[in-house]
């Protein structure tokens, strides 16, 4: 079966779509993966942050806690430098861990508890600076030993650890997922190419499929065509015998009906001859005594003639028959001669020889458009014209002038329309067919004819390739068209080839 | 038509014996005597002419003239025009075509074939008949050489 134009055009139409939205797709799933790889490089850098921030502020303490030590050692003032940065620092150092924390859900809680943890830290610190500082080293070494400063830095420890621990998990978290988000946009892409690849395959093979099937189908027109053309020159050629047959057949009997013709005719005319020795001796007194010389005297004076003159006037029409049957298949056996005939020059010539009718009826022949020069058989389109003019003319309405009208009709590039009117008798509807007929006339029968214009006008239009139509209103006119191709040579060729 | 002593004998070859017999009254008619044969089909005119052999011996010394038929029922008159022609006895003896048909190819393949005269009959009869009358006064001027 064969893929309709419009199941062709909503299949490759779907599967254009269907590409074009998986392409959507994958854009928009990109952007979306962007953003939220956006967002968790983000977050992985605010979470980093988190993290040396806390280490930081670790740091810091610890700083400030060795040079308490040194300083509590040594009772140097270069140990103290360090502290007295790092106390400084701590604050700097919270206030930015604080900012790194700001967004985070629990951190307030845990804030306050370092906060809180630092400050005990830097109150025990600076309160052991200053007891040594005051020259109480016993007490500060007091202080020291209830390890009040170590748990404060324990707790500090443990809280930032804890926190780090977190901020580890989170980090790794978001790794992760960034990892995650990668794997899917990867995975989504390769899905989403073989997808379009798959719908471009399904458009290529639907065309594919649809190209297939129209070079079966036009393969199989084309031996269709090759045959259809075959059968139409076994029918012209069986058609051009058949009309050949016909016109020997024609020939032949004409001739063979010709000759029985010649006797009829001779013996007639014998018979005539003879008759005047016997019409003087009726009329001698010597013989008018016999008896039935009454009967005799009619039979040779007045019943035989007549009957000789019957025998003459049919034969005289038979001959006319048989010579018209013999010049239409002498017609038909005449070797078409094509050449350039100017169609102007050609109507002109015919107007030349009706010349006489057209002054004794009034009348006038109007060529109406230009005309074409063709190529065709001169003698046949003189006959073919002369004849419809011809007719045209003797039968023309009583009451009006006649009027004869040719104009050529376009056509194709292969063929010439000419049309002949007039406003003549016309020609009754049931007719139209029979005029073409041999021996056929139509209508008033007051003009002399042997009903064999129109069938010899056919004859040689169809023999050129061509055909004649007629319309016509009976009373009103009629109009003859003609159509025959522009060049006689290409139909001899195809006849030709054909023959061959 | 006429040499001296010998008369000169037509033969007819016309299938058609209303024509035949209506040839004879109108060459009659223009004063022509002589003997005058007829044969309605074509083999038994070439059997007179050229005899039963075929080797046209038979009319050696004759003076012929032949009027032919081309339509006959058992062969073309064109046949037996080629075999008169070509027979070396009866070759001379002039050949007087006289039939219906009016073809021009038929007129010209009778006159390569050595046709001397070729007539088509005319069907109105006035016509015919003046046609033999005058083909009548033509063989009494006509020279007709003897067979050998």
């Amino acid at each position: 079966m064969l893929v309709s134009k419009f199941n062709l055009m909503r299949a490759t139409v779907s599967f254009v779509a269907v590409g074009m939205l998986i392409l959507l797709g994958i854009v928009g799933l990109s952007y979306w993966m962007l953003d939220r790889t956006g967002q968790s490089t983000e977050e992985l850098i605010a979470t980093r942050d988190m993290r040396s921030r806390l280490v930081d502020l670790l740091s810091v303490v610890q700083d400030a806690e060795t040079g308490q030590r040194g300083f509590l050692l040594t009772g140097e003032d270069r140990y103290l430098t360090p502290y007295t940065v790092a106390v400084r620092a701590t604050d700097e150092k919270f206030d930015a861990l604080r900012r790194a924390l700001a967004r985070q859900p629990d951190s307030e809680q845990f804030l306050s508890d370092l906060k809180s943890a630092l400050d005990d830290k830097l109150g025990e610190l600076s309160q052991t600076v200053e007891l040594r500082n005051g020259g109480k080293i016993d007490e500060a070494m007091a202080l020291v030993r209830s390890d009040r400063g170590k748990d404060l830095m324990d707790r500090i420890r443990s809280l930032i650890g804890g926190r780090r621990e977190m901020v580890e998990a989170r980090l790794n978290r978001a790794v992760i997922a960034q990892r995650d988000n990668a794997l899917i946009l990867q995975r989504s892409i390769i899905a989403g190419g073989i997808l379009i690849l798959l719908a471009g395959a399904g458009a290529a093979w639907t065309l594919t499929r649809y190209t297939r099937e129209l070079v079966h189908a036009r393969s199989e027109l084309e031996v269709l065509n090759f045959g259809l053309e075959e059968r139409v020159k076994e029918r012209t050629a069986d058609l051009e015998r058949a009309n050949e047959e016909v016109q020997r057949f024609a020939y032949i009997v004409s001739h063979d009906l010709r000759a029985p013709l010649v006797n009829v005719m001779g013996f007639t005319t014998e018979l005539k001859a003879s008759l005047e020795p016997l019409q003087e001796i009726v009329n001698d007194p010597v013989v008018q005594e016999l008896p039935r010389i009454a009967e005799a005297k009619a039979a040779v004076e007045t019943d035989i003639p007549e009957a000789l003159s019957f025998i003459k006037t049919s034969t005289k029409k038979m001959d006319g028959l048989i010579n018209a049957i013999l010049k239409l298949s002498r017609e038909g056996r005449r070797v078409l001669n094509p050449e350039r005939v100017d169609l102007e020059a050609l109507f002109a010539g015919i107007e030349g020889s009706v010349q006489h009718q057209l002054q004794e009826s009034d009348g006038s022949l109007v060529v109406e458009t230009a005309l074409p020069t063709i190529v065709g058989d001169k003698l046949s389109l003189e006959q073919v014209f002369g004849n419809l003019i011809d007719n045209a003319l003797k039968y023309q309405a009583a009451d009006r002038p006649p009027v004869v009208k040719i104009r050529v009709r376009p056509q194709s590039d292969s063929m010439v329309m000419i049309e002949v009117e007039d406003n003549g008798r016309g020609i009754a509807e049931q007719d139209h067919t029979r005029v073409f007929d041999l021996f056929r006339r139509a209508g008033k029968q007051d003009k002399p004819g042997e009903g064999i214009g129109l069938a010899h006008v056919q004859a040689l239009v169809r023999r050129m390739g061509g055909q004649i139509t007629l319309a016509s209103e009976l009373g009103k006119g009629t109009t003859f068209r003609v159509r025959i191709p522009r060049n006689l040579r290409f139909v001899l060729e195809r006849l030709g080839e054909f023959r061959g | 038509m006429s040499l001296e002593g010998k008369p000169v004998a037509i033969v007819m070859i016309e299938d058609d014996e209303g024509h035949a017999r209506l040839i004879e009254r109108n060459i009659r008619r223009a004063g022509v005597n002589n003997e005058l044969i007829p044969f309605t089909n074509g083999s038994s005119a070439l059997e007179y002419l050229l005899g039963a052999d075929g080797s046209g011996e038979v009319s050696a010394g004759r003076q012929l003239l032949v009027l032919l038929d081309l339509n006959l029922p058992d062969m073309t008159g064109i046949s037996i025009l080629e075999k008169i022609k070509n027979n070396r006895h009866v070759k001379r003896s002039p050949v007087i075509v006289l039939t219906t048909t009016d073809d021009a190819r038929e007129i010209q393949r009778c006159y390569d074939l050595g046709a001397n005269v070729y007539i088509t009959k005319p069907v109105d009869y006035d016509n015919f008949a003046n046609a033999i009358r005058q083909l009548g006064l033509f063989f009494a001027v006509m020279q007709v050489p003897e067979t050998q």
